[in-house]
C-alpha cells in the first residue's frame, strides 16, 4: 500500500477533504452509502455472490492482495452531494481543525510537535488495529510487533552497511521513500505469512497466539544484532522524496525555523488523512459490513457468502500494513528504533486506543490515539499545576502512574458508561436512522 | 542426567504453579467466556496481602487473608466491571479486563514500590538431597499444594452442586439460567476460585529460588496464558497438562541454553509461546479444547 | 462554494503572515552576556542554572532512579545553601520516564532547550536514541546513569567510573589474586541480554583470555527471576566462580540456590547486582558469606569521611528511605556537574561549549568516594580501578570494601569498543 507517497484521494482544493469528511457524514443516511458502495461492486468481493455454505475450508485460503480492497470513494462520485450540500456548522469545523492542524507547525515547540507526531503515528496504527479488532472482531495483541516490522524495515533498507556502536551492521541502502514502502508491504507479508494461524483462531485463541509475536519479535530485535543493532537499537535514516529531506537541517519557512519535526508533520498529516480515509472506504462500503458481518456473526456471514477465511486473512494482512506505516513514522520521529519499545505494553496501549475512541470506525482510532499518546505529555508537563498528581521525586501519585490510572480507568468506564467511545459524545445524524 | 532430572523436576514443580495459574484462566472462560487479562494482577494482589501482613499475623494466617482477598478482589471485578457490560461482544470484554489489569497493576506496583517483600514461608532456602539429585523443598511443597488444590477443585466440579451449576452454565447460559442456576452466582464464584488459586501460584512464585514479591512478579502470570491456551481454553484438564507442558519446556530450554546457542541467548521465556504456536498449527482449540464444529 | 474557497485560500494567507509573529520566529536563543560578565547561553539566567535529571522512578530501575534522584536534589540544596555555582541558584528540572523510549524522548525533547545540560539520564538505550541530536545539535553535558562502553566517545556525553567491560577485568582480577580460580579454570558468566550485560561479557572474554581461563556463558532476560537452571548449568559445567551481571534479585536467587546446593563458588557481581533491601530475604545469609561487588564508589556504609558524611546528611534528609550505592553515584555525577561548572564560571563562559570543555580539563578530579577521575579523554573511562566489596549486614547501605581501588593490569591493558 502506497498511500503515503500516493497524493490519494484528495483533492486539489485544501479544504476538499475535510468538507468531504464532513458531508458525507451528515447529508442523510442514502446518498453517500449510495456513493460508497458504488464502485466496489465488481471489483471487492468476487465471491460474494457464491452463496454455498462449503465454499472455503480455512486451511486452503490464501492471504488476499491487499489491493484486492477497493480504492475509497473517488471524488468525483461525491462532488454532487458535496455541492448540493449547504455549509453547516460541522463544515466549518472541519475547514478550521484542518487549517489549525497546518498552522500548528509554525507555533508549536519541538515538544508538543513530536507529541503530535507520536499521536499521529499512532491513530495510523490505531486505525489498523480497528479494522482487525473492532470492525473485525479478531482480537490481537500483537500489533507492536507489526509496528517493529515497519520501523526495521525501514532502518534495515534505507540503512547502509554501516558501523555502529562498535558493530558492523547490514543494510541495503535503498532510496528512503522506496524503503518507506517496501516497509509498510514487509509488515502486510509478515502478517500473510502469520495467517495460516491467525485464519483458523478466534477471540483469546488469537489474542494469545499473537502474544507469541511480541516474545518472538523482541527476541529477534535483541538477537539479530547485524539487521537490528541489537539493545541499543538503529540509527534511522532520514526521509527524503522529491530530493527534499525530511531531516534536522534548518530551513526557514516564513521567519521559522523548519526542523525535522516540522517537516515531518506534513507528512504525517497526509499519511494519516490518506489512511483514514481508505480505511472509512473500507469500512463504508461492501468489505465493512462483511467484517462486521464476520464479527457478530462468523458462520452467518460465511452462510451468506462472505469467503470467511479469506477475509479474515485480508483484513490481518492490512491491519499489519497500518501497523508498519506507523511503525516507519515511528521511527522517523524517534531517529532511533530501540527494541524496548515494542513490547506488550505497546500492544495493549493500542488496544486501549480503540476501545477508548470507539471500536470499528476511524474517527474512534483517532480519538483513542491522540487521547491515549498525549495523556502523559500532558499529565507530565502540567504535573506541578494538577491537585493529586505530583513531580517526580516527591512521593505521592507521579505523573506517568497518572496517566496509566487514567487511561486504564478510562477503557473500563467507556465500555461500561458509553459503549461506541469517546466519538459518540459528537452526535451524528447518522446515528438517527 | 542429573542436571537432566534436576531441571525435569524444576520444571514439573513450577508447571504445577503455572497449571494453577491457568486453571483459574479456564475456570474464568468456562463460567464466562470471557478472557481474564487481568490474571496478573490478582496474583499480585493475592501476594502483596500475604507479604505485607505475615511478619503480624504469620505465615499461615496471612496466606489465608492473601488468599481470601485475592478472591475478593477477583469477585469485585466481577461484580463491579464484568457484570455491568451490557453487550455480547467477549472480546470488548477481554480488553476491559486489560484496563482493570492496568488500573490494579499501578495501584499494586505504586505500594510495592521499589521493595523486594519476603512471605515469610516456612521452607527458607532449605533443600532436599535424592542421591545426586537436589531439589528445594519449597519446590516440593509447591508440588504437592498445587496437586492437592487442583485435585481438590476437579472433585468439586465434578460432584458439588456449585460444580454442576458451573458445568451447566459453561455448556449453554440460557438453559441453566431457566434450570435455576443463579448465573451471577457462577460467574462470581468463578472469579473468587480463580482469585484464590493465582494467591496461591504467587506464593510459590516468589518464594526461596526467587528473591520475593516484587513489581515485577506479576509477569510469570504471563506464562500461564501459553499454559491455558495450549492446553484448550475450555479444559481443566487441559490447564493441567499446558501447565506443565510450559513449565518443563521453559526449564529445559533454559537449562540447556548453551546447546541451543543458534536460537540466540535467552531462549527460555520464549519457548512456552513457540511450543504453543506449533501446537496451535496441528490443533487450533488446543490439545484438550472443545473443537467447534461448525466450518464454513 | 467559491467563496469558501477563497476563504481557505486567505486563511492560509493570514497564517504565513502572522507564522511571522510566532515565538518560534527568529528565536533568538544566541549566547549573551549574563550578570558578572560570564557568557551564557540555554539554561542559564543572571539567578539560576537549570539542570535536567531523566530518571526512573516508575519502572523498572525504579529504586536505582529514585537514590540518584533524590541525592542530586540533596547536592543541588546544599549548593544553594552554601550560595550556589556562580552566584546562580542550581536548579533541578526532573521527568520520570519510567523507563519507556517514547516518555524517555519526549522527556529529552521538552527538557533540552531549557537546560543547561543533563545531570542523569537513566535508559543507554535511550542515550542512544538521542546520541545524534546530542552530538549533532544541542551539545549540551548529559552524564548518564549507565557504565555501558557504547556510551564513550561523545565529547558530550560522560560516564563516570569504570565501564562494565573493566569493572569485570577487575572483578576477575581479584578472583584470581585471592587464589580462589586459576591458569586453566571454567569460570560461569550470568548476564542480561542488552547493552549492560554483553559489554561486561566483553570484559570477562578478554579477562578470560589474558588469564587463560574458559567463560561458560548463561544469558538471561531482566525478568527471570529463578536461576535454578542457571545454577545447574553452570555446576554441569563446573565452573570454579561465578561472575553476575545482572540485577540485585537474580543475585539473591543464584547465590541462594547455589549455597543451597552445595555449590559453593565465589560468585563477584557488577555494581548494579546488588541491593541492600536482599539482605533482609531468604538469601541474606548465603549473599553475606561468598558473593562479591566491583563498583566505582566507595560503598555509602563506608567509614571514610565522604561517605559517612553523605549517609548522615541524605538520612536526615530522607529519613524514610533506604542508603544503597545509588545515592553515592547520583551524588558524585552531580558534584562533577557541579565541578564543571565552577571551572566554566572560572573562564566567565557559562554556555554548553563553555561546561564542556570545563569538564575536559579536569584531569585529576578528587571525588570524596575513594576513586580519582580523569575526564579528559572522552573516548577512555574516567577511571579503570574499581573497588571490590562484599555484603555486611550491620553497615548502612549494606556493603563493605574488601579491596580498595585497584586497576588490573589486564583493565589497564584493555581497550573498549566505544561507540
Amino acid at each position: 500500500m502506497s498511500d503515503t507517497s500516493r497524493p490519494g484521494p484528495v483533492t486539489p482544493a485544501p479544504d476538499a477533504p475535510a468538507g468531504q469528511a464532513a458531508d458525507s457524514g451528515t447529508a442523510g443516511p442514502s446518498v453517500p452509502e449510495s456513493a460508497a458502495s458504488k464502485p466496489s461492486a465488481p471489483a471487492a468481493v468476487p465471491d460474494a455472490h457464491a452463496a454455498d455454505t462449503d465454499t472455503e475450508p480455512a486451511a486452503s485460503a490464501t492471504p488476499a492482495e491487499p489491493s484486492a480492497a477497493e480504492p475509497p470513494e473517488p471524488p468525483t462520485a461525491v462532488r454532487p452531494t458535496w455541492l448540493r450540500a449547504r455549509p453547516r456548522p460541522r463544515a466549518y469545523a472541519w475547514v478550521a481543525l484542518s487549517l489549525l492542524l497546518l498552522a500548528l507547525p509554525f507555533y508549536l515547540d519541538r515538544f508538543w510537535l513530536q507529541a503530535g507526531l507520536f499521536a499521529m503515528a499512532a491513530a495510523i496504527g490505531a486505525i489498523g488495529l480497528n479494522l482487525l479488532t473492532g470492525a473485525t472482531g479478531q482480537l490481537s495483541m500483537g500489533h507492536a510487533f507489526f509496528l517493529a516490522v515497519g520501523a526495521y524495515g525501514y532502518c534495515v533498507l534505507a540503512g547502509g552497511n554501516e558501523v555502529e556502536s562498535g558493530h558492523q551492521l547490514t543494510g541495503f541502502g535503498l532510496p528512503t521513500w522506496l524503503a518507506a514502502v517496501l516497509a509498510v508491504c514487509l509488515a502486510g507479508l509478515a502478517g500473510g505469512v502469520f495467517s495460516p494461524i491467525a485464519g483458523r483462531l478466534r477471540g483469546a485463541y488469537l489474542g494469545i497466539a499473537t502474544l507469541a509475536l511480541i516474545f518472538v519479535g523482541q527476541h529477534v530485535l535483541f538477537n539479530a544484532r547485524d539487521l537490528t543493532g541489537g539493545f541499543n537499537g538503529r540509527s534511522v535514516p532520514p526521509l527524503s522524496l522529491f530530493g527534499f529531506d525530511f531531516d534536522d537541517a534548518e530551513l526557514v519557512v516564513a521567519a521559522v525555523p523548519f526542523q525535522s519535526m516540522e517537516k515531518l508533520w506534513y507528512v504525517a498529516l497526509v499519511a494519516l488523512l490518506a489512511c483514514g480515509l481508505f480505511a472509512r472506504g473500507v469500512l463504508r462500503g461492501r468489505p465493512g459490513r462483511a467484517m462486521n458481518a464476520l464479527r457478530d456473526h462468523r458462520i452467518a456471514a460465511g452462510v451468506m457468502g462472505v469467503p470467511v477465511a479469506r477475509y479474515r486473512a485480508a483484513v490481518f494482512v492490512l491491519s499489519s500494513m497500518y501497523a508498519g506505516l506507523a511503525g516507519v513514522l515511528l521511527a522517523l520521529v524517534f531517529q532511533r528504533t530501540v527494541p524496548e519499545y515494542f513490547g506488550m505494553i505497546l500492544s495493549l496501549e493500542y488496544l486501549a486506543m480503540i476501545v477508548i475512541g470507539g471500536l470499528g470506525t476511524v474517527a474512534g482510532a483517532v480519538v483513542g490515539a491522540v487521547f491515549v499518546s498525549l495523556l502523559p505529555q500532558v499529565l507530565t508537563r502540567w504535573s506541578d499545576a494538577l491537585p493529586l498528581v505530583s513531580a517526580p521525586g516527591t512521593g505521592g501519585v507521579s505523573p506517568g502512574e497518572a496517566s496509566r490510572y487514567l487511561y486504564g480507568a478510562a477503557v473500563v468506564a467507556v465500555v461500561l458508561f458509553l459503549p461506541g467511545g469517546l466519538t459518540r459524545l459528537v452526535p451524528s445524524s447518522r446515528e438517527k436512522k | 542426567m542429573t542436571t537432566f532430572t534436576e531441571l525435569l523436576l524444576g520444571g514439573l514443580s513450577m508447571g504445577s504453579v503455572y497449571a494453577l495459574i491457568a486453571l483459574g484462566f479456564v475456570v474464568i472462560f468456562k463460567a464466562t467466556e470471557v478472557v481474564n487479562f487481568a490474571h496478573a494482577s490478582l496474583l499480585l494482589a493475592g501476594g502483596y496481602v500475604t507479604a505485607v501482613l505475615h511478619d503480624d499475623l504469620g505465615f499461615w494466617p496471612a496466606l489465608a487473608v492473601g488468599i481470601a482477598g485475592a478472591a475478593v478482589v477477583g469477585s469485585a471485578v466481577d461484580f463491579l466491571v464484568m457484570r455491568r457490560y451490557r453487550g455480547s461482544d467477549h472480546s470488548v470484554l477481554a480488553i476491559v479486563t486489560i484496563g482493570v489489569d492496568i488500573l490494579l497493576t499501578t495501584e499494586l506496583t505504586r505500594l510495592i514500590g521499589t521493595d523486594v517483600m519476603a512471605l515469610g514461608d516456612p521452607w527458607g532456602d532449605r533443600v532436599v538431597n535424592l542421591g545426586e539429585i537436589t531439589i528445594a523443598q519449597t519446590r516440593i511443597a509447591a508440588f504437592a499444594a498445587a496437586a492437592l488444590l487442583i485435585t481438590a477443585f476437579l472433585l468439586a466440579f465434578r460432584y458439588t452442586s456449585w460444580g454442576v451449576a458451573m458445568r451447566a452454565a459453561a455448556e449453554n447460559p440460557q438453559t441453566a439460567a431457566l434450570m435455576g442456576v443463579r448465573l451471577g452466582r457462577v460467574s462470581m464464584s468463578a472469579w473468587a476460585v480463580a482469585g484464590a488459586l493465582a494467591a496461591v501460584a504467587a506464593l510459590f512464585l516468589t518464594v526461596f529460588p526467587t528473591p520475593g514479591l516484587e513489581r515485577a512478579t506479576s509477569l510469570a502470570a504471563l506464562k500461564a496464558f501459553p499454559a491455558a491456551i495450549l492446553g484448550g481454553l475450555d479444559s481443566t484438564t487441559g490447564a493441567l497438562a499446558g501447565g506443565l507442558i510450559v513449565g518443563v519446556t521453559e526449564s529445559f530450554a533454559t537449562g540447556y541454553q548453551s546447546e541451543l546457542t543458534f536460537l540466540g541467548g535467552g531462549i527460555g521465556d520464549l519457548a512456552p509461546y513457540l511450543v504453543m504456536l506449533l501446537v496451535l498449527l496441528a490443533r487450533p482449540a488446543g490439545l484438550f479444547g472443545t473443537k467447534e464444529l461448525a466450518r464454513v | 462554494m467559491k467563496s469558501r474557497t477563497y476563504a481557505a485560500v486567505l486563511a492560509v494567507l493570514a497564517l504565513t503572515v502572522t507564522a511571522g509573529c510566532s515565538s518560534k520566529a527568529a528565536s533568538g536563543d544566541g549566547d549573551t552576556k549574563g550578570a558578572g560578565g560570564v557568557k551564557t547561553g540555554k539554561g542559564v539566567s543572571d539567578k539560576t542554572i537549570t539542570l535536567g535529571v531523566l530518571t526512573d522512578m516508575t519502572g523498572v530501575y525504579a529504586s536505582l532512579g529514585k537514590s540518584v534522584t533524590q541525592a542530586q536534589q540533596l547536592w543541588a540544596k546544599q549548593t544553594n545553601a552554601a550560595g550556589g555555582i556562580c552566584d546562580r541558584k542550581i536548579e533541578l528540572t526532573v521527568r520520570d520516564h519510567g523507563y519507556d523510549p517514547q516518555k524517555a524522548v519526549a522527556g529529552y525533547t521538552e527538557l533540552e532547550p531549557k537546560v543547561l545540560g543533563f545531570a542523569q539520564f537513566i535508559g543507554s538505550p535511550f542515550v542512544a536514541a538521542v546520541e545524534q541530536r546530542i552530538d549533532g545539535q544541542n551539545k549540551g553535558l548529559v552524564l548518564p546513569q549507565a557504565w555501558s562502553a557504547s556510551l564513550l566517545g561523545s565529547p558530550y556525553i560522560r560516564v563516570i567510573g569504570a565501564t562494565y567491560d573493566i569493572e569485570t577485568i577487575n572483578a576477575v582480577d581479584y578472583l584470581l589474586a585471592e587464589k580462589r580460580i586459576a591458569k586453566g579454570d571454567k569460570i560461569g558468566h550470568v548476564f542480561f541480554e542488552g547493552d549492560y550485560g554483553e559489554n561486561a561479557l566483553a570484559g570477562s572474554r578478554y579477562a578470560a583470555k589474558q588469564a587463560g581461563l574458559t567463560v561458560v556463558e548463561q544469558k538471561i532476560k531482566p525478568t527471570d527471576n529463578d536461576m535454578s537452571a542457571q545454577v545447574a548449568a553452570l555446576k554441569k559445567a563446573g565452573v570454579k566462580a561465578i561472575l553476575l551481571s545482572a540485577g540485585p534479585r537474580q543475585a539473591a536467587s543464584l547465590v541462594g540456590v547455589a549455597a543451597a546446593g552445595g555449590f559453593n563458588v565465589p560468585v563477584i557481581g557488577n555494581n548494579s547486582a546488588f541491593a541492600p533491601q536482599l539482605l533482609a530475604t531468604p538469601a541474606g545469609p548465603a549473599l553475606a558469606k561468598d558473593f562479591y561487588i566491583a563498583a566505582s564508589t566507595l560503598p555509602i556504609g563506608a567509614p571514610d569521611a565522604g561517605p559517612a558524611k553523605l549517609a548522615k546528611e541524605y538520612k536526615a534528609a530522607y529519613p524514610k528511605d533506604g542508603l544503597d550505592n545509588g545515592v553515592v553515584a547520583g551524588y558524585t555525577a552531580a558534584s562533577v556537574f557541579g565541578e564543571a561548572l565552577k571551572k566554566a564560571c572560572d573562564s566567565k563562559d557559562l554556555t554548553r561549549e563553555g561546561v564542556d570543555k570545563a569538564l575536559l580539563t579536569l584531569n585529576k578530579y578528587e571525588s570524596d568516594f575513594g576513586i580519582t577521575h580523569d575526564f579528559s579523554d572522552p573516548a577512555a573511562p574516567s577511571t579503570r580501578k574499581s573497588l571490590i566489596m562484599k555484603p555486611d549486614k550491620s553497615v548502612p547501605g549494606g556493603l563493605k570494601v574488601v579491596r580498595p581501588a585497584t586497576a588490573a593490569k589486564a583493565a589497564d591493558s584493555y581497550k573498549p569498543s566505544a561507540g
